[in-house]
């Protein structure tokens, strides 16, 4: 019997693919390993930077089961001492945003005022506060307002957009409905607001994650992922510091991949598109 | 198509047939005092067939910076309780102008709209309306969209369901009052849309274009189904229409406007009794002589 691909068939579709992704990690994998070579023999290193995988798995296994080599701390305590920081780092900035998107968004004075603030500030990579802040607000707090910084500014500005663009008859009907100014805020400015907070919180996510592990480079208290991996380069245990890396990648695949799937549900609960 | 048949109890209740174990229906209202959700009963005084509405030297002028055009001028209309009342007029003239207004969600540069005795300032629920794109709350369900004015009004949970369910019943939708929106198609959007302005019962119900939107089948399904609403429970409609075919099929009366700056140019009787055939030869010599009118006017323009 012969197999024929069907495009319109979506568990054709959704086999073909897996087979891709599935042979292109593979490759990625290979490549990985012969650059670790060609790393290792070509610049004549004992103890090669460019971790190859299987050392890196074999370290992954290994801190997975027993922990770090140096401290002997488990990998939950390094990964959730980020994924707490992210998380406050989240809170703060939705904390604010929100506010602040929905008053720009409402009153033009507002957004003429603050949009020089906005646009001045934002350019700036997240990141480039870190040394600052960690002298400010400790380590770990200045680790937070990176993250906070980051996620900050795409969600104020898709807030602000979303408010901007709401659908100005639906404020008619409801005017007509004899709702008031409050009324019409509550009832129909936030929730026709919220598949762009959405939007705006699946970038912010994306970039938050990149915030807390770059700001943990600059700490000087044993916590979070990012320090693990530096500290782990700091000992030249590079392998160990693949497999931090590694991790990395995976949790923010994972905080995005959520972010993006909640989006897309909210969206179309809400019978919207953004 | 079962819900011609159930639109016809769109009239008010008969106080709920059904034994309701009580729970102190009688104590909620202490006096007979009007609700945002009620506001034809301040009318109740008022015959059926007098002056309901009027409308008095409406003005409307859209300046910008190097312009100004006058888009309404004069527009003096008295609107009869319980009529439908239809507005037509060539294409691009101030019909949407003057229904805005009269909403409240337009400023005219001079004129006045009273209701009985009392001016309309701004918007409000006494005067309900149904848009042509519908504009129905994306993120609510049939039945909540429904809900809406209620809600605004404060009308308590249990009675604001069951109106609401009265009314999506009436307009043949009880089988989606679950859904949302995006799964309905254009007619019954709409549908929702008439029952979200009827259930609040205002004074007056402004309906902008509302089936324009709606494919030519469609449309007159939806003609036929508001025929039977305003036979059963007598509401005052101002219609807005750019098919003089639908004005007169609906109406009690037509206005026709003339070319920017919009001003009465005729208001016409329309006495036929409904169900109206739109093939017998007094309707089709009307709409013609309406069209000829309109066809001078938009060529005039050029």
């Amino acid at each position: 019997m012969k197999f024929r691909y069907d495009k319109h068939n979506k568990y054709h579709r959704f086999g073909r693919t897996c087979v891709i992704t599935a042979i292109s990690l593979v490759v990625l994998l290979w490549v990985w390993w012969i650059l670790s070579i060609v790393v290792q023999k070509g610049l004549d290193f004992n103890n090669s930077p460019l971790a190859s995988p299987q050392d890196t798995f074999a370290a992954l296994a290994d801190l997975i089961k027993n922990g770090d080599p140096m401290e002997h701390r488990s990998l939950s305590s390094w990964v959730w001492s980020s994924l707490f920081k992210f998380l406050k780092g989240f809170v703060l900035a939705l904390a604010v945003a929100l506010p602040f998107g929905l008053l720009m968004g409402s009153f033009k004075t507002a957004k003429e005022f603050l949009s020089p603030w906005i646009e001045i500030l934002r350019p700036i990579a997240p990141i480039a506060w870190a040394p600052i802040f960690v002298i400010m607000f400790q380590a770990t707090n200045g680790s937070v307002m990176v993250v906070f910084v980051g996620i900050f500014f795409p969600l104020l500005t898709n807030i602000i957009f979303g408010v901007e663009k709401i659908d100005k008859t639906l404020v008619d009907a409801a005017k007509t409905l004899g709702a008031s100014n409050g009324q019409i805020f509550l009832k129909v400015l936030v929730p026709s607001t919220i598949p762009y907070l959405m939007n705006g919180i699946k970038i912010g996510l994306g970039i938050g994650w990149m915030c807390i592990v770059a700001a943990e480079l600059y700490n000087t208290t044993l916590s979070g992922i990012g320090y693990y991996v530096k500290f782990m380069i700091d000992n030249s245990s590079y392998d160990y510091a693949f497999a931090g890396i590694i991790l990395i990648a995976v949790l923010g695949l994972l905080t995005t991949g959520v972010a993006e799937y909640l989006s897309k549900r909210i969206s179309k609960r809400m019978g919207m598109d953004v | 198509m079962p819900e011609e048949q159930t639109l016809i109890t769109a009239k008010e209740p008969e106080k709920k047939p059904m034994a309701e174990p009580e729970k102190k229906p009688a104590a909620k209202q202490p006096k007979e005092r009007v609700r945002a959700d009620r506001t034809d009963e301040l009318y109740k005084n008022i015959p059926e067939g007098d002056t309901l509405m009027k409308i008095d030297h409406l003005r409307v002028v859209y300046k910008t910076d190097e312009s100004e055009t006058v888009a309404v001028d004069d527009f003096t209309l008295d609107v009869k309780k319980g009529e439908l009342i239809s507005i037509v007029g060539p294409s691009g003239c101030g019909k949407t102008t003057i229904l805005r207004c009269i909403a409240g969600l337009l400023q005219p540069t001079s004129g006045k709209i009273t209701i009985g005795d009392k001016e309309c300032a701004g918007p409000g629920s006494d005067r309900g309306m149904v848009f042509q794109d519908f504009a129905l709350f994306p993120w609510r369900t049939v039945r909540q969209n429904v809900e809406f004015g209620m809600e605004i009004a404060g009308v308590p949970k249990e009675e604001r369901t069951e109106r609401a369910m009265r009314y999506i019943r009436a307009v043949g939708l009880e089988k989606f009052a679950d859904s949302r929106i995006h799964e309905l198609s254009g007619g019954m959007k709409q549908r929702v849309g008439i029952a979200r302005a009827l259930v609040m019962h205002p004074a007056v119900i402004l309906m902008d274009e509302p089936f324009g939107a709606l494919d030519a089948q469609t449309r007159n399904i939806m003609q036929e189904q508001l025929t039977k609403i305003i036979q059963h429970s007598a509401r005052t409609i101002i219609f807005v229409t750019h098919s003089v075919d639908e004005a007169l099929f609906l109406s009690d009366r037509v206005v026709v406007l003339t070319k920017r700056p919009s001003t009465i140019y005729k208001v016409i009787d329309v006495p036929w009794k409904r169900p109206r055939d739109r093939a017998s030869p007094e309707f089709t010599a009307l709409r013609k002589q309406i069209l000829n009118y309109l066809e001078v006017q938009n060529v005039m323009e050029g």
